[in-house]
């Protein structure tokens, strides 16, 4: 809604003075707390590193700000951010102010959305962070995909163990031992970088099995003990593995029998046939439980912070909006509804229009939010992602703070940013200007 | 206050002084029988690194100094890892604190050269009393002394789990060949050697300058801290390529390549000392105690323990230390500040918190048997007795090289973590960085 | 906008219950959307309150869900480290002081700006408005270095009002942002009848402005008092002995060690006193301010 036109009424100088009166003391404020610093900022954009002042670089500052890939990587992150934040948060504060209008319980819901404007950046980005871990034991949203996952491909019962002998060789996901095999012979698979806590707690201590005619006798075993032993060899203090199915493979390859071992390791192929038979143990058996997404790796960090950001400012939409809704006069509503239109074109048509200046406050701030994003990142992302991760906030910060203290090319940095913002700030007025 | 007066209460002071530092020598803790100085008044602002805990131990200091000196207030700021931005706000805004701890050579360097520091060379006396010839050089800047190194951390030292240890059968290893058998076995026992702290780069260059240091021996590594020889030099692709050896041994690394890149310090810590554990052994500092007390179960001796960094090569730099730790440097010259300065260079200061742990000091007249603990006794009483002895070479180097998040050492040994066969490359990568941090003077 | 309807007086039916059995029902969708949305918005949250009554060392071994299965291992001694130590009282004193301070202050500083801005004529008035709105885009960092050589020459440094001041500088764009776009949405007729009663300004200000825009100034009051209640690094730059909630807990944290059994209960505790707030104005965001209000 515009607001009215200046105009040239008698007494009209006393309206200025009143405006001026008015103003003053935020005019002040803002003169030598924002617009001093700005002017400031801007000087020492073309000054060297160090100091008050430092020495006069002219645009050196600028042009290593283009040469250098700091910059690159967080102008592209801050794209992704406007692009994706500002519209987010609006619209889950929009839907949350309105959906809350019709309940009573209103209060609670409000209350746990706005929790999250109350805890301060930096522990919001380290209860993100935890939240995030990659080890499912530890992160929630990954122990989150761990039980879905789980459903479908359950974990083997040895996911890290690895032969102990060059003859026992992987295949097909599983092992398979390449010395061949005809009835009465003996098979001995041994595995390491199996854990003590991994070994079932039935196992008991390996036992050389004994040849039989006829069958094919084998063992599965944790080939390990203190110091090392001698690999491939069933020594005392090494304990059986039980409960690992072992397939016997004819010579083409086919599985013609499998059998589960028992607690002292030892398993048995019963009545086989004559012929050339490899054994080995299925891939089942080494199926890797699910190891987490990265979400603080390279490719994801930029959508984990987007994410714990949304989490964060809705609240924010939520209660200027509902601030907005709770002003709007109930009567145009009203006239709107008798004059036979459904609640949608209701919401439309008519409230969407009248909430517009409050709708341009929390877009806006949000965009300009966006662009100097800084504490969430700075506290979410870890160390090795941090540039992946970099906003121009940030970087700014790091050049000027940062251990280097070159606050001549901190403050092209800020320059830079405000540059970038103007014309987002005046393409965004305008379009809300209209609206209305 | 009469010039004789002034005479019998420096007397006094400096015999006070002698007679503790002589005690100091020979008994556990002296107590400061010192003669209280009321003439000299003041207060001191000081903005420090030391939170918690360690802020608390640092006011015992701040009390074995009140009871010599009663009448200079010390105000200390716990700022944590904001000292940078705090300080160089306060100094570009021409109101610096009277003192600052600073961890960084280099930066004390920078500051030094642009003037902002005063010269301490008054408690050069005392210095030369208490530290040997190398530690005071490590505060010195072009020949000045500028700075105490008040609190000193042993890089050398690694940590390791007991229980997989022994589950393993293996021994702490003592030479580089001995660790890497061990770290054989250990895979075979099931748990990963190796817990890496990938997320935090300055782990992964203690690493690579104990393992230079151990190879080519003190001078050559101020060579190359010093940029004398270039980071393409032949020594440091041999240093890298051992560092590969841990690094690249992929299946032996806790969370593996990924995890480990993931993983920032302390979680490293927490991972190796949990139950069950992740890795076997921790590649830090003598403050990882701290970090495996306060977040696990495990105890000293029975759950972890702490050796010296293995050997890489025979001969004399088997032993040498490298210390990461604390400068203490002063912004303005005034009777309080330099009473202060003097008395944090003396023993009394030194064991004020060496006794209730988490401390180390290069001062010689620290005796090992005020350490509270064996393990602390074991990591702390080689920095009193070193001839030899290194600052950590990242926190030497301009701060734009040697210790900025994602950038020069701590990120290009990122990537060396990410593709530990790629040697030349790093090198390469590293001398660039290197030449345009010392190119521009910062 | 349209004038106000006559006010003619119809008697609600009575509510019967199978009337407001349906409504319930009709409504049920939305109770269970907010009801699951909620569940999700919590979660985080909760995970934090939870890690904060577990010791350390259970947080790094296992996730926060292990409450569940091991409930034994909660404990308020978290808390009571945090509680015993006597600097906690005087951070919250000295939080309290910076941000009812300067709440109070812009609401009143931006209220003013706000109004001449929707409501007074003179020229050039629009281009000041969006020269404010710009000022948004000023980042704090860049204001440090300059605003601390300007306090240290005016004695500023290390004052309550100093911090406060400086927080109320960077919230007045936002806040005359905030309200005047809320003050240009009230009725015209209202204030033109009023001027043309022959009002003052003030008058208009303080008797319809300030009560019809209470929502607006409730919001404002609820983010700035968070704002800077959160705030660390103003504080921690213009302060030596003033130590806000923020900076205190910043002290607490160990240098080389996980610090999450202070963070956790430290936050929680900190999240107290910004959601009382809270709920002590968000019921001025009431319906029907404004109907039938033409006087």
């Amino acid at each position: 809604m515009a607001a009215p036109p200046p105009s040239a009424e008698p007494g009209g100088w006393r309206r200025y003075l009143t405006g001026a009166f008015f103003l003053a003391p935020a005019m002040f404020l803002l003169v030598v707390w924002l617009v001093y610093p700005t002017i400031y900022t801007v000087v020492r954009s073309f000054f060297g590193q160090q100091g008050y002042l430092g020495t006069w670089v002219g645009i050196d500052n600028y042009r290593h700000l283009f040469t250098t890939s700091t910059l690159t990587t967080a102008i592209k992150n801050n794209a992704i951010w406007v692009a994706v934040v500002p519209a987010l948060v609006t619209a889950f504060g929009l839907l949350f102010a309105v959906l809350t209008e019709r309940v009573r319980w209103a209060v609670a819901f409000k209350t746990v959305v706005f929790l999250p404007m109350a805890i301060s950046a930096f522990a919001t980005g380290v209860t993100w962070r935890i939240m995030y871990q990659q080890d499912p034991n530890l992160g929630a949203v990954n122990a989150l995909a761990k039980t879905v996952k789980g459903v479908f491909s359950p974990a083997g019962v040895l996911p890290s163990a690895l032969p102990s002998t060059s003859n026992v060789v992987p295949a097909n996901g599983g092992l398979i031992l390449r010395t061949p095999l005809h009835p009465g012979g003996v098979v001995v698979i041994g595995l390491t970088a199996i854990a003590p806590d991994q070994v079932p707690k039935s196992a008991v201590q390996a036992v050389e099995p004994a040849a039989k005619a006829g069958d094919i006798e084998g063992i599965v075993w944790r080939d390990f003990k203190p110091g090392g032993g001698k690999p491939g060899v069933v020594e005392k203090g090494e304990l059986g593995l039980p409960g690992v199915t072992v397939q016997l493979h004819d010579s083409a390859g086919k599985v013609v029998q499998s059998a589960k071992t028992k607690p002292d390791g030892t398993f048995d192929f019963a009545k086989v046939p004559a012929g050339t038979y490899k054994a080995g143990v299925g891939a089942q058996t080494f199926a890797k439980p699910f190891g987490g997404y990265s979400w603080l790796g390279p490719s994801l960090i930029t959508p984990a912070l987007l994410i714990a950001y949304i989490w964060i400012w809705a609240g924010f939409a939520m209660v200027v909006i509902g601030a907005g809704l709770a002003s709007m006069p109930r009567d145009v509503l009203e006239a709107a509804r008798t004059d036979g239109a459904t609640e949608l074109q209701v919401f439309r048509r008519v409230t969407v229009p009248l909430l517009a200046p409050v709708l341009s406050v929390v877009f806006i701030t949000m965009i300009i939010n966006v662009l100097k994003v800084f504490d969430i990142v700075l506290a979410l992302a870890p160390e090795s992602t941090q540039s992946n991760a970099n906003v121009i906030a940030l970087a700014m910060w790091r050049t000027a703070f940062g251990g280097q203290n070159d606050f001549g090319t901190g403050s092209a940095i800020a320059v830079f940013l405000f540059l970038l913002v103007i014309p987002v700030l005046a393409l965004n007025i305008r379009r809300f200007r209209r609206e209305v | 206050m009469t010039r004789t007066r002034i005479a019998i209460v420096a007397a006094v002071a400096v015999a006070t002084a002698l007679l503790v530092a002589g005690l100091a020598g020979a008994r556990t803790s002296a107590p400061t029988r010192a003669h209280q100085n009321l003439a000299v008044s003041g207060s001191i602002s000081f903005d420090g690194i030391w939170t918690a805990a360690e802020a608390t131990a640092f006011g015992k200091v701040i009390a074995a100094f009140n009871k010599v000196y009663p009448n200079v207030k010390v105000k200390y700021k716990p700022v944590g890892n904001n000292v940078p931005t705090v300080l160089a706000t306060a100094i570009a805004g021409g109101h610096p604190p009277d003192m600052a701890d600073i961890a960084q050579p280099g930066l004390i360097k920078q500051l030094a050269q642009q003037g902002h520091l005063k010269p301490i060379t008054y408690a050069n006396a005392t210095l030369a009393k208490n530290f040997a010839p190398a530690w005071q050089k490590l505060g010195q800047v072009n020949g000045k002394q500028y700075a105490i190194v008040f609190k000193a951390a042993n890089k050398s030292t690694y940590w390791y789990n007991v229980p997989a240890f022994k589950a393993a059968g293996v021994k702490a290893p003592k030479t580089w060949a001995q660790l890497q058998s061990a770290a054989k076995v250990l895979k075979s026992s099931g748990t990963p050697a190796y817990s890496l702290c990938g997320a935090s780069g300055w782990t992964l260059t203690d690493l690579f300058e104990n393992i230079y240091l151990r190879t080519f021996g003190p001078a050559k590594y101020d060579q190359l801290s010093e940029h004398k020889i270039k980071w393409t030099d032949p020594s440091v692709a041999t240093a890298l390529k051992t560092m590969g050896q841990i690094v690249g041994d992929t299946g032996n690394l806790a969370g593996g390549t990924s995890g480990s890149l993931q993983t920032d310090f302390p979680t490293c810590v927490t991972n190796a000392f949990s139950t069950p554990p992740k890795g076997a052994i921790v590649f830090e500092a003598d403050f990882v105690g701290g970090a495996i007390t306060s977040a696990t179960k495990s105890k000293p001796g029975t759950g972890f323990n702490a050796a010296v960094f293995p050997a890489i090569k025979p001969g004399p730099n088997a032993g040498a230390v490298e210390i990461g730790g604390d400068l203490l440097v002063t912004f303005r010259d005034t009777p309080a500040i330099e009473a202060f300065v003097k008395f944090l260079a003396t023993a009394p200061a030194a064991e004020a918190w060496a006794k209730i742990g988490g401390f180390g000091t290069g001062n010689k007249n620290v005796p090992a048997s005020i350490y509270p603990d064996p393990i602390t006794k074991a990591t702390e009483a080689p920095l009193g007795t070193a001839k030899s002895v290194v600052f950590d070479m990242s926190d030497e180097q301009p701060a734009s090289f040697g210790s900025t998040t994602g950038q020069g050492e701590w990120g290009i040994f990122q990537k060396f973590l990410q593709t530990p066969k790629d040697v030349s490359g790093i090198q390469k990568q590293l001398e660039a960085s290197a030449a345009a941090a010392y190119k521009k003077g910062k | 906008m349209a004038a106000a309807a006559p006010a003619i007086e119809i008697p609600a039916p009575r509510d019967s219950t199978a009337a407001r059995v349906l409504r319930f029902i009709a409504r049920a969708p939305i109770h269970l959307v907010l009801v699951a949305l909620g569940a999700l918005w919590l979660i985080p949250t909760f995970g934090l309150f939870i890690t904060s009554i577990l010791p350390a060392s259970a947080s790094a071994s296992s996730g926060w869900w292990q409450i569940f299965s091991h409930p034994s291992r909660a404990t308020w001694s978290n808390y009571d480290t945090l509680f015993h130590n006597s600097g906690l009282i005087t951070a919250l004193k000295t939080t309290a002081y910076i941000a009812v301070g300067n709440t109070l202050i812009i609401v009143v500083i931006g209220a003013l700006a706000g109004y001449a801005l929707a409501w007074l004529d003179f020229p050039g008035r629009d281009w000041i408005f969006v020269g404010v709105v710009a000022l948004l885009v000023v980042p704090l960092q860049m204001a440090l270095i300059p605003m601390f050589k300007l306090y240290d020459t005016f004695g500023l440094f290390d004052s309550i009002i100093g911090i406060i001041l400086f927080h109320v500088a960077f919230g007045l764009p936002f806040a005359i942002f905030l309200l005047r776009n809320f003050f240009v949405g009230l009725p015209k007729d209202i204030l033109e009848s009023a001027r043309i009663d022959g009002a003052s300004e003030i008058v208009i200000f303080l008797r319809l402005i300030l009560p019809l825009g209470l929502p607006a100034i409730a919001s404002l009051a609820i983010f700035q008092f968070l704002w800077t209640w959160n705030d660390l690094i103003v504080a921690l730059t213009f302060g030596q002995n003033t130590q806000p909630i923020t900076v205190w807990i910043f002290g607490q944290l160990r240098e080389f060690g996980t610090s999450i059994d202070v963070i956790a209960p430290a936050s929680f505790i900190s999240l107290v006193v910004p959601l009382a707030v809270f709920f002590a104005f968000q019921r001025y965001f009431v319906q029907g301010l404004l109907a039938g209000s033409v006087k």
